[in-house]
């Protein structure tokens, strides 16, 4: 119910507010918040730390914006390159990687993202290197333009709703407590005759796929892209968020990511301490609670379950 | 003890009804002989107790049995059919399901999801079914939430259905691991130290619960130190010592052995200390 009117209500912010600046705020939410969701699968259900994400935003970001610019398709086309491209690249890099053991995953999937860079920036024939794309024309569709900033936010406010009803009904499935499992006890997992495997890269390239579009949504949104569309700002951002929201909840998640779009916005009453007040919000959060608010609440749930019990 | 003319012996009469037979198997660590030629039997429908001091052989022995060591030689038949080096979960889907030393439950979820993980691979919803939330897949979640209110009932816990196991105490999560993987009603379950670490007035319990199990027609092979409490539930125990067979026979006469046994364990059975 909650989630209903909030996601309704989030439909009409065009309605209430005519500033540019608000709803291009609200597009980042939305991409931001799906963004996170992805990871959140990844890492807070399925308990691998991807730095991944980063690379397949960017791959998701250029997939999108060369369909348009260099070979001649559309917008649409570009998301569904987006996501197939991210999709078979995460599964022939977590194919072997997810064989080794989660420190080593770690640290390939941060290799992976500074690879991705790597190329965004010295694939000068492809990439126009740092120079980046610019221009990007606004997607149309049965020959609407979603020239403003207004109409974008019903692509971005469609692909959120879209995207995180997806990936809730994949989280609330026995696929979702699967993964939740195996990043428990993988041991048990397999001897209840569950391999973990297929879990794994299900999780990895479906997070992959989400994550590409998101990218290539909010390249869009920019209307252009360069080497910096893979600042590791964004990577941190969505980690944040999972970590904030409570790695594993679905809905702190989806909250945090809301939240954590709008805050450094909220904080521009003094432009100066912006970034402290945000950092020193986090820091708190996070010593408060180190599980995230979901971890906090879950927390004060069994407190009064073991009272009630015992 | 010649292990391989003992499999040949065996193989001849009670090949039929055992439901797991183990031949010959060898596991070496750096050198170390941890499992060097052990056979045996599992009778269908018994229970089974296989015991020894620490570092007798009877943790590699189950690992590799069910498919968490790659064992260096000998064969492993589950139902007749040859398990041998496959991966654990795949011996897990044949049919043959286990608990481990230290105990695993999966703490965040409920008893209620704990048991349903379990069986899920057994039924016939697949992923697609999972997403759709198909008629199959409500009926499979019906079958499975069915039996494991059974077990649940059987256990005693019911009070904590929907409660996450993280809060039970250990002895609980014990009893919690043994009613997941007796879920997908497999050919054998695996006990690997049921009762080390449970409070000694609770061990009476699982006891109840394995032999009302035990007489509806489920088969164990259970891992103890605690001697008394094999020789009080089994129908048949296999001893081990260093890796290697040292004698086998009924709950009756390893009993009346019990003296000879407390002399090689050292110390008197009950004191003795979980295996690291």
């Amino acid at each position: 119910m909650i989630v209903v009117a909030g996601a309704v209500l989030a439909g009409i912010l065009p309605l209430v507010t005519e500033s540019n600046y608000f709803i291009g705020i609200g597009v980042s939410a939305c991409i931001f918040t799906v963004a996170a969701v992805a990871l959140n699968l990844v890492y807070g259900f399925t308990g691998l730390l991807s730095f991944a994400q980063l690379g397949f935003w960017g791959i998701g970001g250029y997939a999108t914006s060369l369909t348009v610019m260099t070979f001649g398709g559309n917008f649409w086309m570009g998301l569904v390159w987006a996501a197939v491209i991210n999709a078979a690249v995460a599964l022939a890099v977590g194919y072997p990687t997810l064989r080794t053991n989660r420190h080593a995953f770690v640290i390939v999937t941060l290799a992976f993202a500074l690879l991705v860079t790597l190329i965004a920036r010295d694939w000068v024939d492809l990439t126009r290197g740092p120079l980046g794309i610019p221009g990007l024309p606004a997607p149309s569709l049965f020959g609407f333009a979603f020239r403003t900033t207004a109409s974008f936010y019903y692509i971005a406010w469609a692909f959120a709703v879209l995207a995180i009803g997806f990936l809730y009904a994949l989280c609330s499935s026995r696929i979702g407590r699967t993964l939740i499992a195996i990043k428990q006890n993988e041991p048990l997992v397999r001897a209840q005759g569950i391999s973990p495997m297929p879990y794994k890269l299900a999780a990895f390239a479906i997070g992959a796929a989400v994550t590409g579009m998101a990218g290539g949504i909010y390249a869009f949104h920019l209307k252009i892209i360069d080497p910096l569309f893979l600042d590791f700002y964004y990577m941190q951002a969505f980690l944040i968020m999972v970590i904030i929201g409570g790695a594993g909840s679905f809905w702190g998640v989806v909250a945090a990511g809301i939240v954590m779009s709008a805050l450094p916005e909220v904080l521009r009453f003094s432009n100066e301490l912006r970034m402290i007040i945000y950092g020193v919000i986090l820091l708190v959060a996070m010593l408060a609670m180190p599980d995230g608010v979901a971890g906090w609440m879950r927390e004060r749930k069994l407190m009064r379950m073991r009272a009630a019990l015992r | 003890m010649d292990a391989r003319a003992e499999a040949d012996a065996d193989a001849g009469g009670t090949a039929v009804s055992a439901v797991l037979e183990v031949r010959d198997l060898h596991k070496a660590y750096a050198g170390v002989r941890a499992v060097d030629g052990v056979s045996f039997d599992v009778q269908a429908g018994s229970i089974t107790g296989l015991i020894g001091p620490n570092g007798s052989g009877k943790s590699t022995t189950i690992d590799g049995i069910s498919g968490f060591q790659p064992l260096d030689s000998g064969t492993v038949r589950l139902g007749g059919a040859d398990i041998t080096g496959m991966a654990s979960h795949r011996i897990a889907r044949a049919g043959l399901m286990r608990t481990f030393q230290t105990v695993r439950v999966y703490e965040r979820l409920s008893l209620r999801e704990n048991l349903m993980i379990a069986a899920q691979q057994f039924d016939a919803a697949g992923w697609i079914d999972e997403l759709l939330r198909t008629k199959r897949y409500r009926g499979a979640i019906a079958a499975g939430e069915a039996r494991a209110r059974e077990l649940t009932r059987m256990i005693g816990l019911m009070k904590y259905w929907e409660a996450p196991t993280g809060i039970l105490s250990y002895g609980q999560k014990k009893l919690v691991a043994l009613a997941a993987a007796l879920m997908p009603k497999p050919r054998i379950v695996v006990l690997d130290e049921p009762v080390a670490g449970v409070n000694p007035t609770r061990i009476r319990e699982v006891e109840e619960v394995l032999q009302t199990l035990n007489a509806a027609g489920e088969t164990f092979l259970i891992v103890e130190h605690n001697v008394e409490f094999i020789t009080t539930l089994c129908h048949h125990v296999i001893v081990l010592d260093q890796g290697r067979k040292l004698s086998e026979g009924s709950a009756e006469a390893i009993h009346a052995d019990a003296r000879v046994l407390e002399a090689y364990l050292g110390v008197a059975p009950e004191l003795e200390e979980a295996e690291a």
